[in-house]
């Protein structure tokens, strides 16, 4: 059983509180992911969990052994856990057979049994035929392997990942992807995951753990955090929105500064913040509601064109959609948008919800 | 042909301008005598008198005839091997201890362990002669310790053991500074990994940070053989050779050699054979803990 139970966990830094009232439970072989901005406290969390950092207070345990809590500690090389790091962290002095077979060796395992593992691991993360090379001869991609490779080897029921894909390229950090979440599959292991990047964390969670200033922010699949986030932020972190202030009247929302409405049948009242997504605007007439404006800037992007229209008021909407439908398109054309779905927050009147988009 | 020309001139008078001077002084006075002696080497001077005359290799078959020549630098490969070893060690021990902020105090230790080192090698022969012979002595007859009853200076077995002693107390808080710097450059991951992966303190320390501190040593080994083999300055304030020679080590030996008993010739084919030989042994040194270093 490798569930990771954390209990009201905090953590300050002298007078800094990284983490707040942490209080979660990671099930067995689940794949989860610590999602937020650079500084949320994402990192610090896992550190605790891998035994690194000690909680201010409360309490984590592995499986059903308490790891860190009041009058307990179990020292990071005591709790079975395997850890990559953003910079690979492998020995330069050692060969790949050797850094892979390190574990192992630690653990004083008979030199055949070490063999087999080694080369299985190998073969797993595809670099057998690299089993003598230095890391100093490796690529990013190929090092980040062999960081993949030590921390499977000893076969650990835990595994924790910091931003492991953060030093790679584009294209590789797609298929590394794929291989880990490959990875977790077959060998079963629960997989504590930390990054800042919302594509990553979609693409490879059972469930997201949305983090900011050391708050847990929403809880869920990548799905729910998507398409029904829990306040501004995740809204605005997850993927891309926009936002429009607004206030309920009779039955609509009348949008600040653009002199336009929207239908409105939800259960807020008085000021709030309109968010759509932009995928899900097109001009495609729907009944449900629509704006007028003027398209300012289209972006080519390949599969999509971004498109900016100007609702007035100095306020912009971002729209993604297939290229074809917009290539009829000239700037500065008048036009009507449709909205498909969009969703309504109470407006606490802070201004770093609301997004200005160029 | 001419623009290669004028940019080497060019080239050549700035040279002359910035280093020109430094070079000038160091030609003149490190250099040259350096040059000359070796031709001295080749000739009977007294070190004193107008006249010499040339004798060619003779010296330097003195040199190797000379029984207390090779006494005397056995005597100092022994103070070498000692002096090389436990400042390393303890070198070492002192960075590590004084890394990463486990003790407390840590900079006001490590500073007070550099201080020795900055202290000239006459006084602190001094005061450590003042400390074999009195100091200690006090406290072993007082406290009635036998070894220390006695001064260690007077006894030809224990005195080299001194001079260890007191270049050990010079020189650990130099080299802990260069490991220090050593330790500083292994990135704290890579010792995070390993303690994940099961490691102890000790096997990291064997297996992650004395591989990737060899560049290191390889610095303070070629110091500490070369200060070694040259000591001089602490070798005369603390015991002078004595007791009956029993210290006099191989520079005290060729100065000896060369002013006192005037036999410049013989004592510079002396200083010549242990500069090659230091040369070869630091040069050996460094080439083969280099094919160690690794780039992290």
């Amino acid at each position: 059983m490798a569930s990771i139970t954390i209990s009201n966990v905090t953590k300050a830094f002298g007078d800094v509180v990284v983490l707040r009232e942490f209080n979660e439970v990671f099930h067995d072989k689940e794949f989860v992911t610590l999602l937020g901005p650079s500084g949320c406290g994402k990192t610090t969390m896992l550190r605790m969990i891998a035994g690194f950092e000690k909680p201010t207070t409360g309490e984590i345990k592995i499986g059903d052994r308490v790891v860190s809590g009041a009058g307990t500690f179990v020292p990071p090389e005591k709790r079975g856990i395997g850890m990559v790091f953003q910079s690979y962290a492998v020995w330069p002095h050692m060969n790949v057979f050797d850094n892979v077979a390190y574990p192992l060796k630690i653990a004083k395992r008979p030199k055949e049994e070490i063999k087999r593992k080694v080369e299985h691991i190998l073969e797993i993360v595809h670099l057998s035929q690299y089993a003598e090379r230095f890391p100093m001869q490796l690529s990013g991609g190929q090092q980040q392997r062999v960081a993949l490779g030590r921390a499977l080897i000893a076969e650990p029921s835990v595994l924790l990942l910091d931003e492991p894909l953060s030093n790679l390229d584009a294209k590789l950090r797609e298929s590394m992807r794929f291989e880990i979440k490959q990875i977790q599959r077959d060998f079963g292991i629960t997989v504590v995951y930390v990054t800042h990047d919302q594509t990553e964390a979609m693409a490879m969670s059972d469930r997201i753990f949305v983090i900011n200033r050391g708050v847990i922010q929403q809880v869920g699949s990548p799905t729910e955090v998507y398409r029904k986030p829990a306040n501004q932020f995740v809204a605005d972190f997850v993927g891309t929105i926009n936002f429009l202030r607004g206030e309920v009247k009779n039955g609509r929302i009348e949008l600040a500064g653009l002199g336009q409405s929207i239908p409105y049948d939800g259960i807020y009242k008085g000021k709030v913040v309109v968010a759509i997504r932009p995928e899900n605007m097109s001009l495609l007439p729907t009944d449900k509601a629509s704006l007028t404006g003027k398209l300012t800037r289209t972006f080519y992007l390949g599969d999509v064109t971004d498109c900016r229209v100007d609702v007035g008021g100095g306020q912009y909407l971002r729209l993604v959609a297939d290229s074809r439908s917009y290539d009829s398109l000239t700037e500065d054309q008048e036009l009507t948008v449709y909205i498909d779905d969009f969703l309504v927050y109470e407006d606490d009147g802070r201004e770093d919800h609301t997004k200005i988009i160029t | 042909m001419l623009e290669t020309e004028k940019r080497f001139v060019d080239k050549l008078k700035t040279y002359l301008l910035f280093a020109g001077p430094t070079t000038l002084v160091f030609v003149t006075v490190i250099i040259l005598p350096f040059l000359f002696g070796i031709y001295l080497t080749f000739t009977n001077w007294d070190g004193i008198s107008k006249a010499y005359t040339f004798v060619s290799f003779s010296n330097y078959k003195q040199v190797f005839q000379d029984p207390a020549f090779w006494t005397s630098f056995l005597r100092t490969v022994k103070y070498v091997f000692w002096t090389v070893l436990i400042v390393n060690g303890l070198g070492f021990f002192l960075a590590y201890a004084l890394t990463g902020n486990t003790v407390k105090g840590q900079n006001l230790l490590r500073t007070g362990f550099f201080v020795p080192n900055l202290i000239g090698g006459i006084i602190l022969g001094l005061v450590w002669r003042f400390i074999f012979s009195n100091v200690l002595v006090f406290i072993g007859r007082t406290l009635n310790v036998g070894f220390l009853s006695y001064s260690w200076l007077a006894n030809p077995n224990k005195a080299l053991w001194t001079l260890v002693i007191v270049s050990v107390w010079q020189y650990s808080g130099y080299m802990m500074i260069i490991f220090i710097a050593g330790l500083s450059n292994i990135p704290k991951e890579l010792l995070e990994a390993a303690t994940i992966d099961g490691a102890s303190g000790f096997h990291r320390l064997r297996t992650i940070v004395l591989p990737l501190m060899v560049p290191a040593f390889i610095v303070t080994v070629f110091l500490t053989i070369q200060r070694g083999f040259m000591v001089y300055d602490v070798n005369l304030a603390l015991t002078n050779g004595g007791p009956f020679k029993s210290t006099e080590l191989i520079s005290m030996h060729v100065y000896e050699k060369a002013f006192l008993a005037q036999q410049y010739g013989v004592g510079q084919s002396q200083a010549f054979f242990l500069f090659v030989l230091v040369a070869a042994i630091s040069l050996t040194q460094v080439y083969f803990t280099k094919k160690l270093e690794v780039e992290v």
